[in-house]
């Protein structure tokens, strides 16, 4: 099961209710992933700076956690800007920094850190349990934004936390997130090739392996288009699978179209979504929905 | 005519309420604010007519045998799966496996259908006015599956009896099946049934191909090897 969600307001300088949106898409699959629910949201550029989401562990004293991260920062590059909410701390940091060092500096310091997103607009909040308590721990309902992705969890292979939930960050490649629905069955080839390379997985989630090699397609130079049409030929398996980057949101369909999706697109918004349920319940107004086609690319821009 | 809404109410309970609408001598029943939930008008085994306005979730009219059910918008997975008789109707479009093993009645699409349209049909009518998916037809037994768009890849594979119409182009034919020229009954059907279900549909009779069984799969002979290698 699980259920993906993406919405991306074609309009406005940022400032739409996207998280409120999201929020309702996902309460709406909240029943098609009862093991953790999460996030991926692009808001406004943060002055060129990146904010870095740092999951600090489970339990302790996680504000000393966070001052030891700040005070590791600030001895690196001057960073100054902390804050708190949940199992998370984050970071203001240049926009110049060398993002893949910077996360591997943080993560040196204790085992337990993880740097769950780098971008100039991208923040990923994710949890255990339903979209409901995603809400209540983080207020997702208030955050703004241009775009965005949602996940809600059934875990059927790996283990149940927040590491372990969706969305995924990139890794190493600020502002690129993606949510999954299925199974992607070479994961294990794909990843023994991935660590031949030095390349680090954080999970035993197979959907972990989407997001680094879209990554390595982006790096290479492809457009987001083309690294979801690559997928097709490398990634067995089942996936409905979003992907967003600063500027645009995509998905991907899998050859035998075993994974539902469907979409609509008006003037206003795009919407995406495993069941469209989520986008009724979310979105008021006219608008026809239709169901992805079997090996369907699309990739929006804004 | 019994309105039934879904607003804060179990799909049971809707379905518990269609049903007695129909029990106390109903015949026309609207259900608002479906909100594409599931399982809506689930094995209705009456002539009843039930509107559904806007969009409905998954196996909308399952299972049914007599009720035209008319869909205002879009309808999810498994749309009238195994249905015996009746109509079904949608004005926009449809997702997987939409009239999977249906036996009998008539099953109306404006839109397009995604994937495994029709599959393992054992009689009844499909109509689709737009596109159909990947695999749509896969072992279908009997009944006709007019398609006035294109379809997918993989159109018509491992056919038995059913009769596969197809106004535009076919991206792929499925393994066994050819395509061979409609005969007259064929156009004069296709032209009556078009003209009583879809009259917007500009293609006549005579500009469908038809799709069937190159029976090559139907019995075994180790001597055509060769074939079934190719198909499985």
């Amino acid at each position: 099961m699980c259920g993906i969600v993406g919405f991306l307001s074609t309009n406005g300088d940022g400032q739409a209710e996207t998280g409120r949106t999201i929020l309702g898409m996902l309460r709406a699959l909240g029943c098609r992933g009862p093991d953790s629910a999460g996030v991926a949201l692009f808001g406004a550029p943060n002055d060129n700076r990146f904010a870095v989401r740092v999951k600090l562990g489970e339990g302790g004293d996680l504000q000393s956690k966070a001052r030891q991260i700040a005070v590791h920062l600030e001895a690196l590059n001057g960073a100054s800007q902390f804050s708190t909410t949940g199992a998370y701390a984050r970071f203001l940091v240049s926009g110049e920094t060398d993002i893949k060092q910077l996360a591997d500096s943080i993560e040196s310091l204790d085992k337990d850190y993880e740097v769950v997103s780098i971008g100039r607009r991208l923040e990923i909040i994710k949890q255990t349990g339903s979209p409901e308590n995603l809400e209540k721990t983080y207020c997702v309902s208030h955050l703004k934004g241009t775009h965005g992705l949602g996940h809600t969890r059934l875990s059927t292979e790996s283990r149940v936390d927040l590491s372990h939930s969706q969305p995924f960050w990139s890794h190493g490649f600020p502002d690129l997130a993606i949510v999954h629905n299925g199974h992607i069955t070479n994961y294990h080839q794909l990843r023994r090739r991935y660590e031949q390379r030095g390349i680090r997985f954080y999970t035993e989630n197979d959907s972990e392996v989407v997001a680094i090699y879209l990554a390595e397609q982006l790096a290479k130079g492809g457009s987001l288009q083309e690294a979801l049409e690559l997928m097709l030929r490398d990634l067995d398996g089942s996936y409905s699978c979003l992907a967003a980057t600063e500027r645009q949101l995509g998905f991907v369909k899998d050859p035998f179209a075993l994974k539902p999706l469907v979409m609509t697109e008006t003037e206003q918004f795009v919407a995406v979504a495993t069941e469209e349920i989520a986008i009724r319940a979310a979105i008021a107004g006219t608008y026809s929905v239709r169901e992805a086609q079997v090996k369907e690319v699309r990739v929006w821009q804004r | 005519m019994a309105e039934i809404s879904c607003d804060g109410r179990t799909t049971r309970d809707i379905n518990s309420e269609i049903r007695r609408a129909i029990a106390a001598g109903d015949r026309e029943i609207v259900v608002k604010d479906p909100g594409a939930r599931h399982n809506l008008a689930v094995a209705i085994l009456d002539p009843a007519r039930i509107r559904i306005s806007g969009s409905a979730g998954y196996f909308c009219g399952g299972l049914i045998d007599g009720p035209r059910i008319e869909i205002d918008e879009s309808a999810g997975w498994g749309l009238a799966e195994s249905m015996m008789s009746g109509e079904v109707l949608v004005r926009g479009s449809v997702g997987n496996g939409a009239a999977a093993a249906m036996r009998g009645g008539t099953v109306v699409i404006h839109g397009d259908a995604a994937a495994r349209l029709g599959v393992s049909m054992k009689g009844g009518t499909i109509l689709v006015a737009g596109n159909c998916g990947y695999m749509a037809g896969f072992m279908g037994q009997k009944g006709r599956l007019v398609v006035c768009g294109n379809t997918g890849d993989a159109f018509a594979d491992s056919l038995y009896e059913t009769a596969c119409f197809v106004g535009g182009s076919i991206e792929g034919l499925g393994i066994d099946a050819v395509i061979e020229e409609p005969s007259k009954d064929d156009v004069a059907w296709l032209d009556a049934t078009l003209s009583q279900y879809l009259p917007g549909v500009s293609r006549r009779g005579r500009d469908f191909k038809k799709v069937v069984a190159g029976r090559k799969l139907w019995n075994f002979d180790k001597r055509e090897w060769k074939v079934w290698q190719e198909a499985l």
